[in-house]
């Protein structure tokens, strides 16, 4: 991914390199905060700056040709105020700066939220269009001064690591005579969960083996005893009777070891005509109902090994342990 | 994958109401020029589609055949009306209906896009009609709705924006982008002559003609429109004799005097007499002649500063013919400034032996008038005693100056001379010449203006069709030599004008009464702000851009080394707008910019801040740097720090005079670089 620029290298090729990266912005190599300035503003007149542009050229000839003055007067007034309006446009853009705040994470087939940052330090600025190359753009206002997040949606097409891409920041305003773009482009990735399989499997049997034990325990579970909270905790089992009684924050436990028994969500106990991104959508669709339900569950993959645990941080790290499972590395 | 940007949303009523007002202020201005159907048809369909929803209309379906259909039917009208349809009125009403019927079908704002676009091209057809202050100022208007369209367009739909800003912001725009329309106005090149066809070719012709028929002249005398306007050096010449020599008619065919068809060189007489200078500023009429005083000594060239540098004289106007007509190549057909020299008198030598040979011609007809002629010339001692005897003849009988006279039938002068005996300047001058040359005496009629009006405002003289004239010349000794009958009858008409010279009752152009309303007086003062229009603004031809290179002594500039002034000088106009754009919204607070002062130096020293990093933190690392200023730099950063993000309190102004004074204090980058303790 980084292999952007070489600042050893020499010759023509490095300076090709070099200029492609300047123009195009290819390699993910851009520092928090992009301060847009002239080096990264593009402009060009959109179609109907175009069409205006044809206009104006044949009032002129026409202007010349029957010697009208005020023809000529008019063209030029309106040539003003289309170079004005090229001159908001790049205002416009010129000066905002850019930093990325968060990536988020999702499941394949998703879109991935990235937040950015747009600061602007100067006058208020209108219409400006953050897009992702792949991704639907989002227009926000700025207002003089003002700082404010921008959420992008990237859609991920496969699990894995979803980089967030190269962002074009457009504007049109103030004529829709001008668009000028820059491009931004951060090493940002969010995480893309592999896609859970539909409709979900039935769960396996946990460590103890006792499928009876464990519908008991979705039927009637018994508190066994409350313990302090640790971040993380699920919510549906936080104490919530205690929390309204201004008791403090604890978590329920409840009876049996890791309460109705650990799930063990092993790689190696799938069926073997199973393929790896099949498995990987089994053993997410398990990690989910296992989530729902509240139960804790240890996950072993070829290569990586999750003790047992529950919570949204346990959830993360599984989930994540899938995302970014390699076969080829595995058993 | 590309996101394709969403489908594009219909127009909105937003949308419709700046496109409906920019439709029409770009159809307004032409209403009076063309035919009322047409001016109602574009107008109304604007208006249609403004006031009722679309589907109310029509239907979809309908409206996809109904409107092509309109289109060609209107197309067929125009055809009918003009007689013709590749020219530029045609082309203008038809583009005035389009503009109308893609309002009534536009959907989308791409559409919307193509319409501001033809109702931009349509805002220019104006000028083909009229040129004047009002007509530019009615354009800004159009200008402006033209931004707030198009920032109507851009915006996204459903966004709430009023009338206001967007034409605000336009005019904002329109102010930073005046300089560079007045540098493209001024340095912009101009032709001398149309890329294709003649420019005027249907336009309508006004002012003289090269034939005269009982009511030509009286008809133009009806009209207040300016023919020229005459600034002199020196005092204007007395009434009665500011004759402006125009068309001359040496053949009568018994109703209609016209020009001889071939006109041949002529020269200046007599060069040793005084001379008069003035600068006549031409209104376009689409014929060739240029006016002169009589006698003209010189030919008219084109008004350029003085400048003893530059030894070529510059190209004249036009060419004298033998009978003393100023012609030019081509039919005026721009405003034209021409500085002229006459030396006043009312006789010339004659060219040659044709002159006598070709004004002689009579008529078969009008034999009454001959018979007439031949017995008073038989009484008379002399051509000159016959020509006074005429004279007398016109003045004691009674003969009437008047613009209604009744209508002649048959021989018209003898009608006239013997019947009727009421006539306008043309009647007068054409019996006149029919007299003397059945007399044996060769004679033409001279056509052109009498008189002018010295506008106070301005100290210039305007000359008016009203002012137009006819009257005769003689051949007598070798010399030709003018004779005005009109004065015979009616002598207030050479001396004071026609307003004085009329019966009451008449129907005298307004402006060319003598009694000096006010409102006489205001229409004088605007025909001086006209006039200086015409001159500065509409008359801005080659010529006068060249006597701007010439003042700027760029005269002999390439065009490379133009453009590349052009182009820098466009650079600037960006640079400094952008820099001023800057100045109005980048200034910072005082203590942020004392702040950032210090942030600069600092960096320059070698200790950049970090983004992360606040005043205090800042502060701090820099104490370790530079420990000899501890005490300074923390003042600074405390300082700043409650100015920031502290109360806004009684301290506030001391608290700031400190950062000031603090960041003041601190010795330069280069002296910090050297004593940096790193």
């Amino acid at each position: 991914m980084s292999s952007a620029l070489h600042p050893g290298t020499a010759g023509p090729a490095s300076w090709l390199r070099r200029w492609r990266q300047r123009l195009w912005r290819a390699a993910p190599v851009d520092r928090a905060p992009v301060v847009l300035r002239h080096r990264r503003v593009y402009i060009l007149p959109t179609r109907r700056g175009l069409a205006l542009m044809a206009t104006l050229a044949t009032m002129l000839v026409t202007s010349m040709n029957y010697a009208l003055a005020l023809g000529h007067a008019l063209t030029f007034l309106v040539t003003g105020l289309v170079a004005a309006g090229l001159l908001q446009t790049w205002r416009n853009l010129a000066g905002l700066a850019v930093s990325p705040l968060a990536a988020g994470e999702g499941f394949a087939g998703s879109e991935i939220a990235f937040t950015l940052s747009l600061a602007n330090a100067g006058a208020a600025r209108y219409g400006i269009v953050v897009a992702p190359r792949d991704g639907p753009e989002v227009t926000v206002d700025l207002a003089a001064g003002a700082t404010r997040p921008v959420q992008v949606g990237v859609l991920a097409p496969r699990r894995g690591r979803v980089a967030l891409g190269r962002i074009t920041l457009s504007t049109d305003f103030p004529l829709g005579l001008w668009r000028g773009w820059a491009y931004v482009h951060f090493p940002l990735a969010g995480i893309a969960y592999p896609a859970p399989e539909s409709p979900p499997p039935p769960l396996p049997t946990g460590i103890d083996g006792s499928d009876a034990l464990r519908r008991a325990r979705a039927a009637d579970a018994e508190l066994a005893g409350l313990r302090d909270y640790h971040p993380g905790d699920a919510q549906n089992r936080i104490a919530w009777k205690a929390v309204a009684r201004g008791a403090g924050w604890y978590t329920k436990q409840f009876e049996g070891a890791g309460g109705g028994g650990t799930l063990a969500l092993f790689w190696s106990d799938l069926p073997p005509g199973l393929d790896g991104e099949a498995r990987l959508a089994r053993l997410c669709a398990w990690i989910l109902a296992a989530e729902r339900e509240t139960r804790t569950f240890s996950l072993q993959l070829p290569g990586s090994d999750l003790p047992p645990g529950s919570g949204a941080i346990h959830r993360r790290a599984a989930l994540t342990a899938l995302a970014l499972f390699a076969p080829e590395r595995g058993s | 994958m590309m996101f394709a940007p969403a489908p594009a949303a219909p127009l909105s009523r937003t949308h419709l109401a700046w496109l409906a007002a920019l439709v029409l202020v770009a159809q307004l201005p032409l209403w009076v020029h063309l035919p009322l159907w047409i001016a109602a048809t574009g107008s109304g369909l604007t208006a249609a589609r403004l006031l009722l929803p679309a589907e109310r209309l029509a239907p979809a379906r309908l409206r996809r055949i109904l409107l092509p259909v309109m289109a060609i039917a209107v197309a067929i009208g125009i055809r009918l009306q003009f007689g013709y349809f590749l020219a530029r009125d045609p082309c203008v009403a038809y583009l005035y209906v389009l503009v109308g019927i893609k309002y009534l079908e536009a959907k989308s704002p791409r559409e919307g896009g193509l319409l501001v676009c033809l109702a931009l091209f349509l805002t220019l057809t104006q000028f083909f009609y009229n040129q004047s202050i009002v007509a530019a100022a009615i354009t800004l208007p159009a200008v402006l709705v033209l931004g707030g369209a198009l920032a109507a367009l851009r915006a996204t739909p459903g966004a709430a924006t009023g009338w206001r800003a967007p034409l605000l912001a336009t005019a904002r725009m329109l102010v930073q982008g005046i300089p560079l329309a007045f540098l493209l106005f001024i340095v912009f090149p101009r032709l001398a002559g149309p890329l294709w066809g003649s420019p005027m070719a249907s336009g309508a012709r006004s002012g003289l003609s090269d034939t005269m028929a009982p009511g030509m002249i009286s008809e133009l005398s009806l009209s207040d429109a300016v023919a020229f306007r005459v600034d002199f050096n020196g005092p204007p010449p007395p009434p009665t004799l500011r004759y402006w020599r125009g068309p001359v008619l040496a053949r009568f065919n018994g109703i209609e005097w016209r020009a001889l068809p071939r006109a041949r060189e002529g020269t200046f007489a007599s060069q040793g007499q005084p001379t008069i200078e003035y600068t006549v500023t031409l209104e376009p009429n689409n014929r060739p002649w240029l006016f002169a005083l009589e006698q003209a000594t010189s030919l008219p060239v084109p008004v350029v500063e003085q400048d003893l540098s530059s030894t070529a004289s510059p190209r004249p106007l036009a060419r004298l013919t033998y009978d003393r007509q100023l012609l030019a190549s081509v039919p005026v057909a721009q405003s034209t400034r021409y500085v002229q020299r006459s030396a006043l008198g009312d006789r010339f030598a004659a060219a040659g032996e044709f002159d006598a040979r070709d004004n002689l011609q009579l008529p078969r007809s009008n034999s009454r008038t001959v018979a007439f002629a031949r017995e008073l010339r038989a009484r008379a001692a002399s051509d000159r005693a016959f020509i006074a005897s005429v004279l007398g003849w016109f003045h004691d009988e009674a003969f009437v100056y008047t613009l209604a006279p009744p209508p002649l039938s048959g021989d018209v002068v003898d009608d006239f001379l013997f019947d009727t005996r009421r006539g306008f300047c043309e009647h007068y001058a054409s019996a006149f010449v029919l007299l003397l040359r059945a007399a044996g005496i060769p004679a033409r009629v001279v056509t052109g203006y009498q008189g002018g009006e010295i506008n106070p405002t301005g100290n210039y003289m305007i000359v008016r069709d009203s002012d137009a004239h006819a009257w005769a010349e003689a051949l007598l000794d070798g010399v030709w030599q003018r004779f005005d009958p009109t004065a015979a009858v009616a002598p207030s008409r050479i001396e004071r004008g026609l307003g004085a010279a009329l019966p009451q009752g008449e129907p005298v152009p307004y402006l060319a009464r003598l009694d000096m309303t006010w409102l006489k007086n205001l229409r004088l003062h605007w025909d001086a702000v006209n006039y200086q229009w015409q001159r500065g603004v509409v008359g801005f031809n080659v010529q006068r851009q060249q006597d701007v290179w010439r003042d700027l002594g760029l005269e002999e500039a390439r065009p490379w080394q133009v453009m590349a002034g052009v182009a820098a000088i466009v650079l600037a106009w960006g640079l400094a707008l952008l820099g001023l754009i800057h100045l109005r919204h980048g200034r910072l607070e005082p203590a942020q910019a004392s702040w950032m002062r210090l942030g600069r130096r600092l960096a320059r020293a070698g200790l950049p801040r970090g983004l992360h990093e606040g005043p205090l933190a800042y502060a701090q690392r820099a104490t370790m740097r530079w420990p000899q200023w501890s005490e300074l730099l923390w003042r600074i950063g405390e300082n700043y720090a409650q100015l920031r993000y502290g109360p806004h309190d009684a301290r506030h102004r001391e608290r700031l005079d400190a950062l000031r004074e603090g960041v003041a204090s601190l010795p330069d980058a280069r002296a910090l670089r050297a004593t940096s303790s790193r």
